[in-house]
């Protein structure tokens, strides 16, 4: 565990995005790449290198543990995307998760990132970073409406009172133990750092409404697996980084803080400056300028980035608040535009010099 | 009448027992199942359209609202086709090629049908030519585009270039979805852009036509 770690790239300023996917996107043969262990290791760590971090972030791809897990369940590759329980599958499902996780090798495409976190790990100086969906995200992704459940259970119906709450109750069963075994095959491999990332613990999924009535499904639903890994984590001695772009509200914040991870991840809604006061000190904030919007030169124009890259900086240090400046989530690769986000992070990284005032 | 307004306020309020209750009280006293769905469902759901856009409810409780709506219609419907009632337009809707989010597109069919509009959902990963033939098929007024990623922007793009092309001077094209701004939806030539579901109705409207 080397929260001083972070805490000390924080004291440096240093600045980095979330952008493997951009750099994987720069080689004539991404889709091979990705299927192909060192290599992924080597697109992960140019990445690194090119954008000036020690800290090598894999591909955030969030729809690899749910492709996974209903493989597992005999879910044919071609209908994983769209699929979802119709109800709730029963309790022999995770029987048969756990001996078909058990008896299998991870898919290619895991397999193919344990791979490069292990070649990150061995053959590089960097700090090799793994990640996952996290469980309620996941969970979010097995049901077709997974909003309606998760809001009758805030209700306080239980699984045994109502077949939807049963449903989603099933599907965080199932998502949190895929993503415990995709965490412990990581760690395997040697991350030294794991990035759960949890857009759907947001406003959207948990009503302000009704979480203001007292319930506690959020805590149940969101921070509860959530707490899990992050003692998976803190057993291991590896650092546990917490993301949410979700819009949240400040309770919810203080939720995910309470999972005490060492850096936190928060998406372009919030103002991390007054977040600060929020967050305890030991906990380093990272993001969030909004790069969702960099494809376009329209919406973010290129000379915007430096200024509010230096805007954010200049308030985050103004809090005192550990702090390092960076994106909102992945940036992820845009076709035809992928010169356009690159340049952009260039900026926000001062790796492109002003031009000089006339 | 009252029970119209208690309607209304059942739907907005996501109460579907009561939702269900007055909606069989006001058929057995005579109101015909069109004034029930125009004068009690769709002021019902434009209120929670209204409550949502000035953030007093949120996602859920729209959902909780459209199920009581639902449930409403689920007694109307057959009346109404009997009646040979229909809805004054047509949309239809989808997320974008590429894109499998739907939270976002499912709450502005929810609202749309909310407001009496004839909805024609094609789910997520919609290929411009399916939007194409939908909208030529139905006679849509309106074709909504969703997107959440912004890696399926080019697809939205795309999409609204073939719907221009397809020689359907009716159709009205409306973006929505979290990267999506009014200046990307002037950018790709969509007529219209919403910024929530709860704005949702009143820009079709008046991409149709009418004074919303």
């Amino acid at each position: 565990m080397s929260r001083s770690y972070f805490l000390e790239l924080a004291a440096k300023n240093l600045r980095m995005p979330i952008g493997a996917d951009l750099v994987l996107h720069q080689h004539r043969d991404p889709a091979a790449i990705l299927l192909d262990g060192p290599r992924l290791g080597d697109v992960i760590a140019e990445a690194a290198v090119s954008f000036g971090t020690p800290l090598a972030f894999p591909i955030m791809d969030l729809k690899l543990e749910k492709a996974w897990l209903l493989s597992l369940l005999g879910v044919p590759a071609t209908e994983v995307d769209s699929y979802h329980f119709a109800e709730d599958p029963g309790a022999d499902t995770v029987t048969r998760l756990v001996a078909g996780l058990a008896a299998n090798p991870p898919p290619p495409r895991v397999a193919a990132n344990l791979a490069a976190l292990r070649h990150v790990a061995t053959t590089t100086p960097l700090y090799p970073v793994g990640m996952s969906i996290g469980p309620f995200s996941l969970a979010t992704k097995l049901l077709a409406d997974p909003i309606m459940p998760v809001y009758v259970a805030g209700t306080g119906a239980t699984a045994a009172e109502d077949p939807e709450v049963a449903l989603v109750e099933r599907a965080l069963e199932l998502a949190q133990t895929i993503v415990l075994h995709s965490i412990q095959l990581q760690l395997q491999a040697g991350a030294k750092a794991v990035f759960i990332a949890e857009p759907a613990a947001n406003q959207v999924f948990f009503s302000p409404k009704q979480l203001e009535t007292g319930t506690d499904i959020f805590a149940r639903y969101a921070i509860a697996p959530n707490r899990a890994i992050a003692d998976l984590l803190v057993a291991h001695g590896v650092d546990h980084l917490f993301h949410c772009c979700g819009e949240i509200t400040d309770q919810m914040l203080t939720d995910f803080c309470s999972l005490h991870p060492v850096l936190l991840s928060l998406g372009s809604s919030r103002r991390l400056w007054e977040d600060a006061a929020i967050v305890p000190a030991d906990i380093v904030l990272y993001g969030n300028l909004p790069s969702k919007r960099f494809y376009s030169n329209q919406l973010t124009p290129p000379e915007s980035v430096k200024v509010m890259a230096d805007e954010l900086e200049a308030k985050m240090r103004a809090t005192g608040h550990a702090f390092i400046l960076g994106t909102e989530c992945d940036t992820l690769h845009v076709e035809g535009c992928g010169d356009i986000i690159c340049n952009k992070l260039h900026r926000m990284l001062n790796l492109i010099p002003p031009i000089p005032a006339e | 009448m009252p029970l119209l307004t208690d309607l209304s306020a059942a739907v907005a309020a996501g109460k579907r027992i009561d939702t269900i209750r007055i909606t069989q009280e006001l058929l057995a006293a005579g109101t015909s199942p069109q004034d029930v769905v125009e004068q009690g469902l769709v002021p019902g759901m434009a209120n929670v359209g209204e409550l949502f856009r000035r953030n007093e409810i949120f996602v859920p409780e729209m959902l909780v609202a459209a199920r009581a709506m639902k449930e409403a219609l689920k007694l109307l419907e057959p009346l109404l086709a009997k009646a040979g009632i229909k809805p004054k337009y047509t949309v239809v809707i989808g997320t974008v090629q590429g894109d499998l989010h739907d939270i976002g597109k499912n709450l502005v069919a929810m609202m749309w049908k909310g407001a009496n509009f004839a909805v024609v959902d094609l789910g997520t990963n919609v290929s411009a030519d399916r939007y194409v033939a939908a909208a030529r098929e139905h006679n849509a007024n309106v074709v909504g585009l969703s997107a959440l990623l912004t890696t399926t922007m080019p697809a939205m793009k795309e999409t609204v270039r073939l719907l221009k092309e397809a020689n359907l001077p009716n159709v009205k094209i409306m973006v929505g979805g979290a990267p999506i701004t009014q200046a990307f939806a002037d950018e790709i030539g969509a007529d219209g852009y919403s910024a929530d579901a709860g704005s949702a109705v009143n820009i079709a409207l008046k991409l149709v036509g009418e004074a919303a």
